[in-house]
């Protein structure tokens, strides 16, 4: 009873810092330093209740303390009233959420005009469609994830780290793996005898969106406004 | 005038010494340091354990304390601070430079020149 009212008394104190475990362990200390000195009143002659409060108003204001740890947690963005930042994969995932919604409507709008001029010339036929439907079935699906991705999730840490490499190489792999698909359903379907267009497609899809994302990038558009993220993203732009 | 506490203002700039003084004679933990302090200044000073803590966690940077866990007594665990060489030094240089003062501030305020 007295023990969880000095424990109340002193998490109060520290309301509003983060339990670091260095909070934690100054913590423990003044709860046993007042569990001690109430024993002693105690052993005194005082009544407990005589002796917690005795105990508590000799300890005095813990402020000037508490304010010490709230100062070393600000200056290391740690309090948990300081504005928590969005992580780099947040970032990461807005960039590549409107890189992907760039390059798709280029790369749409592509095949619309080759689609076009392909059924005018009588060169396009049969399944081609399904495969383009396949195709914008595949773009929707990478929106969806990038979108996702791109959503806020709070996070007290920074990593700061802008991980390009793996989303590159993702790109790479999905565009390989949805030409090369493309291409075996025209094969297997002898649609027309351009097969090879989605590898045409794929080609021309990569650059566009490596393109976008290094103008992105450059623009600093979808990055924190931070000196030593900068210094990264020069790295590799 | 004389019954009145010593000011705490007269005290706060030598804390670090006190705290290093005590734990030159021995490990010591927070409340046992509080203790020692008001059974030497026989209860006319009061080292709040907030004060204590603020100086050691300036101690324990510079090197001069180390702490570590210990036992206490019956389910207690205690935070033990034990005094480092560096630490020692410092409380020496600290003792030398409060003796020169001492001399210094006892002709100041008296407004004599020391005898002898």
């Amino acid at each position: 009873m007295i023990v969880e009212a000095i424990r109340y008394y002193v998490k109060g104190a520290f309301q509003g810092v983060k339990e670091t475990p260095q909070v934690l362990e100054q913590q423990e200390e003044l709860i046993a330093d007042i569990s001690a000195k109430v024993e002693d009143l105690v052993s005194e002659g005082k009544t407990r209740e005589e002796a917690l409060g005795a105990a508590i108003a000799s300890m005095g204001e813990l402020s000037a303390l508490v304010d010490e740890f709230r100062a070393e947690q600000e200056a290391l963005n740690l309090n948990a009233d300081a504005p928590l930042v969005p992580t780099v994969e947040v970032y990461s995932g807005s960039l590549e959420f409107h890189t992907a919604a760039i390059t798709t409507g280029v790369v749409a709008f592509l095949m619309l005009m080759c689609t076009a001029v392909g059924a005018a010339t009588d060169t396009i036929r049969g399944f081609v469609g399904v495969v383009l439907l396949a195709l914008l079935a595949a773009a929707v699906w990478w929106l969806r994830e990038t979108y996702i991705r791109s959503v806020p999730r709070w996070s007290e840490v920074e990593t700061r780290v802008l991980v390009q490499g793996g989303r590159v190489l993702k790109s790479i792999g999905l565009a390989a793996g949805l030409a090369f698909g493309a291409v075996f359903l025209n094969v297997i379907f002898q649609s027309n005898d351009f097969w090879f267009w989605p590898l045409w497609v794929a080609a021309t899809a990569l650059p566009i969106r490596l393109m976008v994302e290094w103008f992105a990038i450059r623009q600093g558009w979808f990055l924190v406004q931070d000196a030593a993220l900068t210094k990264e993203v020069d790295q590799f732009a | 005038m004389s019954d009145a506490p010593i000011s705490s203002d007269l005290i706060r700039g030598h804390i670090d010494t006190i705290v290093l003084g005590l734990l030159n004679t021995g490990d010591r933990y927070g409340y046992d340091i509080c203790k020692r302090v008001s059974a030497l200044s026989d209860g006319e000073y009061e080292l709040k354990e907030p004060t204590l803590y603020s100086a050691v966690r300036r101690l324990e940077p510079q090197g001069f304390v180390r702490s570590y866990w210990g036992e206490a007594g019956p389910g207690a665990r205690r935070k033990y601070y034990t005094i480092t060489e560096k630490g020692r030094a410092a409380y020496r240089q600290n003792l030398d430079d409060w003796k020169r003062a001492r001399t210094l501030i006892d002709r100041l305020v008296s407004g004599t020149e020391e005898e002898g």
